[in-house]
């Protein structure tokens, strides 16, 4: 009990004392406190700017775009989200029904083969169907129709439900696996059908796994770039990648303030679905209960589950592994290909890296210094969260061009981007690791004399490891198939396989294009088996 | 020098008025066992964490050893007070093994020696290459004691030590930690709910209740003279009735008649009083005072519990425990005679609340 290390002995007399109160008696360490606020900082500020740049526009401005562009972007936009969202919807619940419900033959691969749509990134999916259902597309070669105009509304729609659907097939089986089946016995017992009580309670007790599913699907159209984009569809993340593209940032930011206006509408009622996917996960004794039989309808259930898995994943990896066996025989594979990669590597190796370093002390500060401070700077540090990459991407223009010009253009620019919108993964990833962590270990080693640091470094760090590097390895793969950033900020000559992939496509080089998608794909299976385990 | 001493210590988490921990004053000897036992939300497990560091009190002053660790003007944190904590779950640490937790806070040069040390006290010696996954709930728990001891703490908290094992293994690690403790030398202080933990275990029990003190004592003294009702009906089981002190003072007048009780604290004849009578008291004697009819009872294997009604012109509900080879059935009347031991006197203050 020495007096001489002076941060460690404070004064006790918390009462009267307003800064301990407000860390409910456990203020953090200065230094601490200052880093997590700097990272917050760093994640919050290029969209706060894109914001104000946006409300303080030519009010001139504001009501050309008002009159003109708005309202037909508002409109097609959220038509292709509620659209997109219903289908996956109709697609997912049921598959996640038949699959943890019944007797259909295979449940436990159809349970991974059917999370596999999800590893396609929809502009790789989006050139499959182009490729099949296109014009002079192989459809229309082999048969003389088309059957899908993948150009239209409805193409559109279907490409984006196609690789968005299992979000919705993913939230809603872990919840039905969670779900206690004592409810569905309940029922049972009191005289309900397996059909009502599916319609009474299973459905109703689904409902918020079902929300939380739906509005993930809802923001990712309508953060998405490039499937629209390559699909001729005009949404407000193209109008608003095309007006940086031709130097008119303010209108770019105008629509930015539109565009964030629905998304942070649409996090609020994901957040109140979440709140209730919490209230409703009651886990209950597990018993290896006997499934619904299918019966007649198994045939049935069966066209329906293989229709959707071939469609969503057989037809689009088949495509890209026949392009890239063509594109391989043809010397695809050459320096520039292994060039595109390295360039992707490097630049997402770093921001997943910087990521998983910079949100550890977010998260140590808001689980260990829970209070209101804390949990202010944990959600502004998830700004970047969903928010659509041309967003980033003009916030750190307006930054890097008026602030820091000697880095604009580099690839720090771009790494950086990839920080700010990909670091909420990494963020989750690390808050799940530490909550694994308990509080008494640390306390344990803490009575054990040893001092805060020495026990996060002894008992903290080792344990929530693996946790980290999850968080490390989404946030690789996100910024591996990252498109709008990437194109708008990378350095003049510096292409990644996205942008490849993206630039061959648009020029109906398939074969050039196929494997650096088949590749990005491959790299995505891997956190797959984390996402599952956690779902 | 006590090992241990709270000086009014006060923490109130929400700030609102009901402290968790109000003006509580506390004192443990070396070497001493003391249990801090009361029900979930007394503050027992709060005054544990200030003592331990974990938590600041909001004013008081808690000395280990002598030497302040937390007043007015200093807070010492946790790793530099010197104890030692056994968690309610164990918390031990999963990456490492069973000798690497033990020796977890042991100085390098002593590691090897005292991690050996340690396993052999707790009855271990074979286990050090183990992982804490692969351990019993009871071995468990050795461990977590043997890494609170390795560093020869101040003192010892322990956090529920027994909520997690199951009723068998309960009774058995209850006089192995007490054979630990003692052969260790420690101090220790033990939070539980359960009294019968706290009486097996403890050299003193500190009744909490409402983040204060409600009796400090020897085991055999917080049962067979409780001092308030709170006292009374928490350890164990216990009738309480009023009445007058007799003019003998060794007897309480009340509505069962002339009540014998030893423990009267000195108060005059003719003193308005409550009694509190433990069922064991309450011996069947086919000559007793007390006749009374029995209304309901269960079976426990040990004793049949029996809730009787007093015959007279007050009838009484009292709790008999009643030696399983007789048999009672519901109806029956019964007579009891009053064993002095285990009759005790209230507190004056909770007998004005009574009556009132």
């Amino acid at each position: 009990m020495t007096s001489d290390n002076k941060a460690a002995i404070t004064p006790a007399t918390t009462r009267h004392n307003p800064w301990v109160r407000l860390w409910c008696g456990k203020p953090p360490s200065l230094f601490l406190l200052g880093i997590a606020t700097a990272v917050t900082a760093v994640m919050a500020i290029p969209i706060i700017y894109v914001l104000i740049q946006g409300v303080q526009a030519d009010p001139a401005r504001w009501r050309l775009l008002l009159d003109q562009r708005i309202p037909a972007l508002l409109q097609r936009s959220l038509g292709l989200a509620v659209t997109v969202t219903s289908l996956a919807l109709l697609v997912g619940a049921p598959l996640a029904w038949l699959v943890t419900r019944t007797d259909l033959p295979g449940r436990d691969v159809w349970h991974w083969l059917l999370a596999l749509p999800m590893v396609i990134p929809p502009y790789v999916g989006a050139m499959t169907y182009i490729i099949v259902f296109g014009p002079r597309g192989l459809m229309w070669r082999s048969f003389g129709s088309t059957f899908l105009d993948v150009y239209s509304f409805t193409g559109v729609s279907l490409v984006l439900a196609s690789f968005t659907f299992p979000y919705v097939f993913l939230l809603a089986s872990s919840s039905l696996r969670r779900m206690n089946r004592n409810y569905e016995e309940a029922a049972a017992v009191a005289g309900l059908s397996p059909a009502q009580a599916l319609l009474r309670v299973t459905l109703p007790l689904l409902r918020p796994a079902l929300g939380a599913g739906a509005l993930l699907v809802a923001l990712y159209v309508l953060a998405d770039f490039g499937a629209v984009n390559m699909l001729r569809y005009s949404t407000f993340t193209t109008a608003i990648f095309y007006q940086i593209g031709s130097f008119d940032q303010s209108s770019a930011a105008i629509l930015s303030v539109v565009l964030v206006s629905l998304t942070v509408l649409l996090l609020y009622l994901e957040n109140r679905a979440k709140a209730g996917v919490r209230y409703s996960s009651v886990r209950g004794t597990w018993h290896c209960r006997q499934p619904v039989r299918l019966g007649k309808l198994k045939p049935l259930a069966m066209a329906f589950v293989t229709t959707v898995f071939l469609f969503t994943a057989v037809l689009p990896l088949a495509v890209l592994i026949f392009w890239s066996v063509t594109g391989i025989a043809n010397g695809a594979l050459d320096q520039r290909f292994f060039g595109f990669a390295l360039n992707s590597f490097v630049t997402a190796g770093a921001a997943a890296l910087i990521a998983g370093i910079l949100a550890l002390p977010v998260v140590y500060l808001r689980r260990r210094h829970p209070g209101a401070v804390s949990a202010f700077l944990n959600r502004l540090s998830y700004t970047g969260y969903s928010l659509p990459g041309v967003i980033v991407a003009l916030g750190m223009i307006f930054l890097f061009n008026n602030y820091v010009r000697f880095l604009y253009g580099t690839a720090f620019m771009l790494i950086l981007a990839y920080v700010v919108r990909f670091m909420p993964q990494s963020l989750q990833a690390t808050e799940t690791a530490l909550s694994q962590v308990p509080p008494q270990l640390e306390e344990a080693a803490q009575s054990l004399g040893f001092s805060p640091g020495r026990v996060l470094r002894r008992v903290t760090a080792p344990l929530a490891v693996p946790g980290v590097m999850a968080g490390v390895s989404f946030v690789f793969v996100s910024a591996l198939k990252e498109l709008p950033a990437t194109l708008l900020l990378r350095p003049a000559g510096m292409d990644t396989l996205a942008v490849r992939i993206w630039i061959e496509a648009s020029e109906a080089f398939y074969h050039s294009a196929a494997p650096a998608a088949l590749l990005i794909v491959l790299l995505s299976i891997l956190p797959l088996k984390w996402m599952l385990s956690k779902y | 020098m006590y090992a241990i001493e709270l000086k009014d210590v006060v923490k109130d988490y929400t700030q609102c008025g009901q402290p968790a921990v109000d003006k509580l004053s506390l004192r443990v000897s070396h070497g001493e066992i003391v249990t801090l036992l009361g029900p979930s939300g007394c503050g027992k497990t709060t005054t544990l964490r200030l003592i331990a560091g974990f938590e600041r009190a909001d004013s008081g002053s808690i000395y280990l050893a002598g030497s302040a660790v937390s007043d007015g003007r200093r807070f010492v944190p946790p790793e530099r007070r010197g104890i030692g904590m056994v968690f309610q779950d164990y918390a031990l640490f999963p990456h490492l093994t069973v000798a690497q937790n033990v020796g977890f806070g042991c100085k390098a040069a002593e590691r090897a020696t005292r991690t050996r040390e340690m396993l052999a006290l707790v009855g271990l010696p074979d286990f050090g290459d183990r992982y804490p996954h692969q351990l019993s709930g009871g071995q468990q728990q050795r461990v977590a004691l043997a890494r609170a001891l390795a560093p020869r703490p101040v003192v010892v908290l322990l956090d529920e030590p027994f909520s997690n094992l199951d009723a068998d293994l309960r009774g058995q690690m209850r006089s192995e930690v007490k054979r630990i403790l003692n052969q260790a030398g420690a101090t220790a202080v033990l939070v539980t709910h359960d009294q019968k933990d706290a009486l097996a275990i403890s050299d003193r029990i500190v009744v909490m209740c409402g983040g204060t003190l409600q009796q400090e004592g020897t085991p055999r003294e917080i049962y067979q003279f409780p001092e308030n009702r709170f006292v009374a009906s928490f350890v164990g089981e216990s009738n309480i009735l009023c009445g007058k002190v007799g003019d003998s003072g060794n007897t309480v007048q009340t509505l069962l008649g002339e009540v014998p009780c030893s423990h009267t604290h000195d108060k005059p004849p003719g003193s308005q009083v409550c009694v509190s009578i433990r069922p064991e008291s309450l011996e069947l004697d086919p000559h007793g005072q007390v006749a009374g009819v029995v209304k309901e009872y269960h079976y426990s294997g040990q004793s049949i519990d029996a809730r009787i009604e007093t015959l007279g012109e007050f009838p009484q509900e009292l709790t008999v425990h009643i030696h399983p080879e007789h048999s009672a059935q519901i109806g029956d009347t019964l007579r009891f005679r009053i064993l002095p031991e285990f009759v005790a006197v209230i507190r004056a203050e909770e007998t004005i609340k009574t009556i009132a």
